[in-house]
């Protein structure tokens, strides 16, 4: 294990991998909790970033790996000086990203005029500090990053009292 | 689908409360409903109809159970009725904000608080 380093060098705090079976976002939060329990994120940076991996997770067992059991959707939790990094892979190469594209409008979907979930994909970005997205040799990964110096989201100022 | 969510009727004077306990996510669309259906049943004659969804219980919330909710609330505004949240812990109050569902639901602190606003002064 390598710790981190100025240079931003990251330290792995744990990897694991996860079938794609639906539910199983669930396992992916406890590890990630778990794993970055001691890291210096707030308790509402750390439940922000359990919503972000659970559905950026979802999206890979549904999206990424067709819900196949068989193909695993690998994380990563990684420490770097000055953040926390999860990242989330599957098989799904350079795919288009789905209808999660469409920017949610709850008025809409009051209305009718747009279909009740969609939700995921914006929810990862409203949780995290940044999201990258990549593809490489048929993999997709998308790495959530929640930074530790506490200057970047006003409300993660306030520590909350979670479920 | 098994649904880890169980909901709870509980008639109070003036509104209903659906008191869920578990995992709102898509599992929990036909155990909300069937309850959502029966509250309606339960307003029937009521001038203000009001629904409370008391998350105390509840433990996990994803973006699937956040468009349940969505289908809960599109069905009671075409009704003209009034939704109600309590028990919500601040992360999930949070995503309430985010989604813009306070907006359109009532948000209490706790149940009895939600209640209290419900009840016909004397």
């Amino acid at each position: 294990m390598t710790a981190p380093q100025a240079d931003g060098t990251a330290e792995v705090l744990a990897t694991f991998a996860v079938a794609s079976e639906p539910g199983n976002e669930r396992i992916a939060l406890r590890a990630v909790a778990t794993a970055a329990a001691d890291c210096g994120l707030s308790a509402d940076q750390l439940e922000r970033l359990k919503t972000a991996v659970a559905e950026a997770t979802m999206n890979a067992i549904e999206h990424g790996n067709d819900n196949r059991p068989e193909v695993p959707v690998d994380i990563a939790v990684l420490r770097t000086v000055d953040a926390v990094a999860v990242t989330i892979t599957d098989r799904g190469g350079d795919r288009a990203e789905h209808a999660d594209k469409e920017i949610p409008d709850l008025e809409l979907k009051l209305r009718g005029e747009q279909r009740p979930r969609g939700w995921g994909l914006f929810l990862v970005q409203s949780m995290v500090d940044d999201m990258e997205v990549s593809t490489h040799d048929g993999l997709h990964t998308v790495r959530l990053t929640m930074r530790t110096d506490g200057s970047i989201r006003a409300e993660g100022a306030h520590d909350a009292q979670q479920l | 689908m098994h649904s880890s969510c169980e909901v709870t009727l509980r008639r109070v004077p003036g509104a209903v409360v659906l008191e869920m306990q578990g995992e709102i996510d898509s599992s929990a669309a036909i155990p909300l409903q069937a309850a959502y259906d029966d509250a309606v049943n339960a307003l029937t004659g009521e001038l203000v109809q009001r629904v409370v969804l008391d998350f105390t219980a509840v433990d996990y919330i994803n973006s699937t159970g956040i468009a349940v909710i969505v289908g809960i609330l599109a069905q009671a505004r075409a009704a003209r009725r009034v939704v109600a949240a309590s028990g919500l812990s601040s992360h999930y109050r949070q995503i309430f904000d985010i989604t813009r569902l306070s907006d359109f639901i009532q948000m209490y602190a706790d149940v009895d608080d939600a209640i209290a606003t419900t009840a016909p002064s004397a």
